[in-house]
């Protein structure tokens, strides 16, 4: 059992986690971060894209669309290689009330965010695949995110400010000395040793896991919903601009394009357990549909990956409880001193991407506020994170610019992904104990039309190569790496990637038969 | 007017083709672009998988369901399909017994039947041990993961094959057609291998058959090519001598144009109409052979509601709804890829003269029990017979 | 945005971009397409046409960052192989406009594609424009400012047009028996190399066709794959209007083998062109070996032959290839008692219309023709058959053996040379 000391305990690596750890160091204190899964692996990374204008809650929630619209222009600053600025469109579709779109615009003028009405034939000139009859159109500052840049930017940012960062670790225990919690304990979940951190405060940021997590302190009425959404990718960009209807927030009223996929989104239903969340085929029928009507030839188009989240919403009780989605979608701060009587740990529930930063700011507020420091400020808008400090916004030509100078030197692994050796190398060395899923995490390995069908076992074999893993592990990690890429591939199965999948499989199976390969004696899961 | 028109040129086609030709028949092949063997491990499978490893394909193939494809054509037939063609392309390019599976590592070491390979390949079945060598420049081939999974020895060469530090496999074996690139990089292959009774090579030792000879001598030890992902330089090898050989017999060949539809007569095909720049022709016909793959090539369609479809002549398929037939679990058979058009027992559907051969075909999942060139051969000669035979 | 991508991103919407673009979505990557280009194999300046089309297209976004597409050399023969549908070759085209609307077009490609223009002003004086042509001299000058390769094969002007022998020759005797049709002779055939364009229309006179030769430009081939997209669709509609002049019902004959391409679906899915006309022209054209080999399908070819005995090797341009059907001048010349086509198995002579006239192109089109010259040198008998100009400007620069359309020797073998 391995010991730390800590001024505070972070729990859950999602952008609530990473942004409060990274705060808590700034702020200089001794902090550490206990993920137990990958960074975003719970909400974070399964969420749309979006990093929001402000626009979808002029009306439905005002204080949500100004923070958002701060928000967004603070990560542009301090985050700007995770975030494309790509504008955004709110469109009236055939069928919707145009006259919500006025009511759009007073409400953006009410709230701060920036929104500026377009003729409808420039709309279309600019983004030639959209509904030719939509009736009016309205520019915002939209842009998108990846999740994962955005996490481990400020895990990084963390880390050179003297923060731990331990993925893989999952909590067991949270203890207490009478009225006050004392310690922390986790398990290292890749094999290695327990660790035990003393420290005097506990921030529960784990999304729809922070009700079991509060059950581990003994609290065991903490109650978060999980409203599960599911997103589908299509294979590439039919959208250069994030394009959202423009009524009252509904299901699959938005598109986002996100590095080389566009993103439709999204679904709520309520979960009873975030580890389990389905893709069910209505729901991507529904997507399809949702698509339709922002592009007519949506269904022709190549329907790639999709997945699950679950939004974490703290329960309150002025909706019914299956409803989730006119829920608060403010942050929501448990105090378990004034609560529970239980001195030095806050929950924090709800919230959304776009203003993780600023949900950090206020728990580790509330955090000084209890620990008497109230001269400790937060400075996290004013620092851009490791990695952004040309300010340069990500732009999705990159890779393709980058690859057009290195090719002489640098092979490209990930053709779709046009992802270069020296960066997969750079990544696996830097997590040796990584599954080809957290590498994909880190470089978008596999995450293109073929879906690791001729880069798995490149990527397999390099691992080795570089000996970063033996011949079995990798060839677990392998199995591992198809097997995980097939959750998001089988509920939307049609049209091109039927072909594709067809294809690979006479590749993965047919030439190299990965199937009948050595079987390790325990499977790879981690 | 051709006797015969054939749609598509992979293994099915290519096969259905020759044959007429060679019968003396006039022949009309017709494909939407290239395909087929390029893509694949450039073996012929007749049946590896039931779901254990098989050592005698043909013995296995009276154990298989009555909905298989082999299963109305019998054992002999295949036997007879599959002699026929080793036989026509010859021993530089295939060698073995369709009785008898070869067992031959792939490039990540999984250790898999095939019954017939090329000539180049073949050393590597019940080697008494392994070395393995790899090039920095093809990232094609996993040498260490090949050798940790054999339990050998795995070196390297810098060779590139040319100036770039990433080319495919068919760059290599173009650059090894120059006597001199292959000679040094025979040389480097012989000081770097580490010792073992036969040594693994990616299979890049030449575009045309026979090359490889002229680098394994320069060797100077027993070496093995080993099959890699698309470009398949094997495929390469297997497609271009088949398609040479119909162009040799008076076969006529158009790539890259659409066969989109279809006029008929009674209960008989008149014509299919081809897409051709700027508009189409009617190509008429006695007879048609129809081998235009199954899912990988799009013949056969899902649409984004998961309905099931074969678009061009609208034969009927054994399932329609794909929305059940595909589930969670990744390592699992997949029914959907079962899925194709049942054929009377001369490969004929729908159309007294519509013969079906390949992919097409209802009845397996290829990849999975690796049987797709010999169900390509096979129901291919059976439609060449059928038409032979002056079925009416 | 720059004023630039703007103008660009202009472009790619006015070209029906999204619909080439949407195309990209069929791709599997299986690398088919790399198989068979003639330029990757050659140089490593070219990427491929999997990487430049329908994989680098996913990060296009107005932005040209990606230069090695101008290495394409616009042969179609990615599209034509691809088995999925993916238009690889008209990705490539639009990626290379734009890249040029983005960096500026050097002078040489106005020039060198202004070829009607060439002949006319050539004509008159065709003996010096041929001197000067051929002088080493003028044409280092040529290289050094203009960018054209000092080796690279030029077109010989000629001291008569096709429409000067027209308007002088003694009006054809025989009666036509089967109706007109309207004849395409191409830039080439009007100015540079009159002899095919004379000798299929004497063919097709004397197996009893009404030969209708309207006045006509040029189809625009050259600029469009040079990317001047406008000069090209100017042309290309003048063009169209000038061959339905002749008569809307009619069969259009070509003897030019990549200008027919043009017409029939070049200009359509590549300059994204969809009037009514052109298409209606594209529908009704055919390249001169298809048409008699549909005549000769049907029963109505006359096969009185005079036996040559010769070996001729036949390339079919990549051009001609990617208009989808199949090998006709083949099939026909093999309908010739005592010919023996040995056809070439290359993918491309390297020309690839006025790629390979280019300095910095000029190795690599040489590379890119090897195989195919290493062929014609060994089995040759003195001629060569090939569909294009160009091409033929190409392999008899690159092997010296004389080089024709294949009408040439069907127009022997009727007794008619």
């Amino acid at each position: 059992m391995k010991s730390l000391e800590a001024d505070v305990v972070v729990i859950g690596g999602g952008s609530t986690g990473v942004g409060v750890v990274r705060d808590a160091a700034m702020r200089g204190y001794r902090a550490v971060l206990l993920e137990r899964a990958d960074l975003g692996q719970g909400t974070t990374a399964r969420f749309h894209g979006l990093l929001h204008s402000g626009g979808r809650y002029v009306v439905s929630d005002p204080q949500s669309a100004t923070e958002c619209a701060e928000e967004n222009a603070i990560l542009k600053r301090i985050q700007a290689d995770a975030v494309e600025d790509t504008g955004g469109f709110f469109v009236v579709t055939p069928g919707d009330d145009p006259g919500f779109a006025d009511k759009f615009l007073a409400g953006a003028a009410a709230t701060g965010v920036p929104a500026r009405e377009i003729a409808v034939a420039e709309a279309l000139r600019r983004e030639p695949l959209l509904n030719p009859g939509i009736l009016r159109a309205i520019e915002v500052e939209d842009g998108s995110v990846d999740g994962w840049q955005l996490v481990w930017g400020a895990a990084r940012s963390a880390q050179a400010y003297g923060a731990t960062v331990l993925t893989y670790h999952k909590v067991v225990g949270i203890e207490r000395e009478r009225d006050r919690v004392s310690a922390v304990l986790a398990r290292d979940v890749k094999g290695g040793e327990d660790v035990r951190i003393n420290c005097g405060f506990v921030l529960n940021c784990a999304g729809p896991w922070a009700g079991q997590v509060a059950a581990l302190a003994g609290l065991h009425d903490v109650n978060v919903v999980a409203g599960r959404g599911i997103m589908v990718a299509m294979n590439h960009r039919l959208v250069n601009t994030v394009i959202n209807r423009c009524v009252y927030p509904t299901d699959g009223d938005i598109l986002v394009p996100v590095h080389t996929v566009s993103i439709i989104g999204t679904t709520d239903v309520k979960e009873d357990d975030p580890d389990v969340l389905a893709i069910p085929r209505v729901e991507v029928q529904e997507m399809l549909d949702a698509g339709e009507k922002l592009i007519p030839s949506f269904r022709d188009a190549r329907a790639l990956h999709a997945w699950s989240g679950a939004r974490p919403l703290i329960k309150d009780d002025r909706v019914a409880a299956t409803d989730t989605r006119h829920m608060s979608r403010g942050m929501a701060v448990l105090d378990h001193a004034a609560r529970d009587g239980l001195n030095g740990m806050l929950t924090i529930g709800g919230g959304k991407l776009t203003t993780y930063r600023l949900m950090a700011e206020h728990i580790v507020d509330a955090m000084c506020e209890q620990m008497g420091d109230t001269e400790r400020k937060c400075r996290t808008a004013d620092e851009p994170v490791p990695g952004s400090e040309n300010r340069k916004l990500y732009q999705v030509t990159h890779r393709l610019e980058e690859a057009e100078e290195d090719r002489f030197t640098d092979p490209i692994i990930c053709e779709c992904e046009l992802l270069r050796r020296s960066v997969l190398v750079k990544a696996m060395k830097e997590q040796p104990d990584a599954t080809l899923d957290d590498i994909r995490r880190q470089t978008r390995l596999g995450m293109g039309p073929c879906q690791g069908g001729f880069c798995s076992t490149r990527a397999a074999g390099i691992a080795v190569a570089e000996k970063v893993v033996d011949a079995e592990r990798a060839t677990g990690l392998l199995r591992l790496f198809l097997k995980n890429r097939w959750i998001g591939l089988w509920p939307i199965l049609a049209g091109d990637q039927v072909r594709q999948t067809a294809l690979d499989h006479w590749i993965i199976q047919g030439t190299y038969d990965v199937e009948h390969l050595p079987q390790p004696e325990k499977e790879v899961v981690l | 007017m051709s006797d015969v028109v054939v749609i598509g040129l992979g293994p099915a086609g290519l096969s259905a083709a020759l044959k007429l030709v060679e019968s003396g028949r006039s022949v009309l092949l017709a494909a939407k672009g290239e395909g087929g063997f390029q893509l694949s491990q450039g073996t012929v499978d007749v049946l590896g998988y039931s779901p254990g490893r098989v050592a005698n394909p043909l013995a296995a193939i009276g154990e298989l369901p009555a909905g298989h494809p082999y299963a109305s054509i019998g054992a002999e037939k295949v036997r007879d399909a599959v002699a026929w063609l080793r036989d026509t392309l010859g021993e530089e390019l295939l060698v073995g017994d369709p009785a008898q599976n070869y067992v031959l590592p792939t490039a990540v070491g999984a250790m898999r039947p095939t019954a017939l390979a090329q000539p180049s390949m073949v050393a590597a079945h019940q080697a008494a041990s392994y070395a393995v060598v790899g090039v920095r420049q093809l990232k094609d081939f996993p040498a260490e993961l090949l050798a940790g999974n054999l339990g050998c020895r795995a070196a390297w060469i810098d060779l590139p094959a040319r100036r770039e530090v990433d080319s495919s496999g068919h760059m290599f074996a173009r650059a090894i057609e120059d006597p001199a690139y292959a000679k040094r990089f025979a040389a480097a292959v012989a000081a770097a291998a580490p010792d073992g009774a036969v040594l693994l090579l990616p299979a890049i030792l030449g575009v045309k058959p026979g090359t490889w000879r002229r680098v394994a001598d320069q060797v100077g030890r027993p070496i093995a090519e080993v099959p890699m992902q698309p470009p398949s330089v094997p495929g390469i090898r297997l497609h271009d001598a088949l398609l040479a050989k119909f162009k040799a017999a008076g076969g006529r060949v158009i790539i890259g144009s659409r066969v989109v539809g279809c006029k008929t007569n009674g209960g008989r095909v008149a014509s299919v109409t081809l897409a051709v720049a700027g508009g189409t022709r009617d190509l008429r016909a006695t007879d048609f052979v129809f081998a235009p793959g199954g899912f990988a090539s799009g013949a056969i369609t899902v649409d984004s509601r998961g309905k099931i479809s074969e678009p061009l002549f609208g034969l009927p398929l054994t399932q329609t709804d794909a929305n059940t037939l595909i589930g969670p679990d990744y390592w699992a058979p997949h029914p959907l890829f079962e899925v194709g058009v049942e054929t009377d027992a001369a490969g004929r559907a729908k159309y007294e003269n519509l013969y079906l051969a390949g992919d097409i075909i209802a009845g397996a999942e290829r990849w999975r029990e690796k049987s797709g060139e010999g169900i390509a051969v096979a129901t291919a000669v059976r439609a060449a017979e059928s038409i032979m035979g002056g079925r009416a | 945005m720059s004023a630039r991508s703007e103008q660009s991103k202009q472009l790619r919407e006015r070209l029906n971009n999204e619909l080439k673009r949407v195309s990209l979505d069929h791709c599997v990557k299986c690398t088919l397409c790399e198989q068979y280009c003639p330029v990757y194999p050659v140089t490593e300046m070219f990427t491929g046409p999997k990487f430049v089309g329908p994989q680098a297209e996913r990060y296009r976004d107005g932005d040209s960052v990606d230069h090695s597409v101008d290495y394409c050399s616009s042969c179609g023969t990615c599209t034509v192989v691809c088995p999925q549908g993916v238009k690889v070759a008209e990705i490539n085209s639009l990626a290379r406009a734009v890249m040029k609307v983005e960096n500026g077009m050097p002078i040489r490609d106005r020039l060198i594609t202004e070829t009607t223009l060439m002949g006319k002003m050539m004509t008159p004086v065709a003996p010096i424009a041929n001197a000067v042509l051929g002088n080493s001299l003028a044409r280092v000058v040529m290289e050094k400012v203009v960018g054209v390769d000092k080796k690279a094969p030029m077109p010989t002007a000629r001291s008569k047009t096709l429409h000067g022998w027209l308007r002088s020759r003694p009006k054809p005797t025989n009666k036509p028996t089967r109706g007109p049709v309207v004849f395409f002779h191409g830039c080439a055939g009007g100015y540079f190399e009159v002899d095919a364009a004379m000798k299929s229309i004497e063919v097709l006179e004397h197996i009893g066709f009404q030969v209708l030769v309207p006045k006509q430009g040029c189809c625009g081939l050259a600029h469009q794959s040079n990317g001047l997209f406008d000069r090209a669709t100017d042309q290309v509609r003048a063009l169209v209007a000038q061959l339905r002049s002749a008569g809307t019902d009619l069969t259009i004959v070509s003897s030019a083998g990549s200008c027919g391409g043009m017409l029939r679906h070049e200009a359509h899915e590549i300059l994204g062109l969809d009037d009514p006309e052109l298409l209606d022209v594209g529908t009704r054209t055919r390249d001169i070996s298809e048409f008699l080999m549909e005549l000769y399908d049907a029963g109505d070819l006359p096969t009185d032959f005079k036996r040559i005995d010769l070996r001729v090797p036949y390339h079919q341009p990549c051009q001609v290839r990617s208009q989808g059907i199949g090998m006709p001048a083949a099939d026909l010349l093999r309908l010739i008692p005592g010919i023996e086509v040995v056809e070439s198995g290359s993918i491309c002579c390297g020309i690839a219309g006025t790629y390979g006239l280019k300095k910095e192109k000029y190795e690599i089109a040489q590379a890119v023709g090897k195989g195919l010259f290493d062929m014609v040198e060994a089995t040759n008998q003195g001629v060569v058959a090939c569909d294009t100009e160009t091409c033929r400007w190409q392999i008899e620069k690159s092997t010296g053996v004389r080089t024709v359309h294949p009408v040439v020797l069907v127009h022997q073998a009727y007794g008619l040379s």
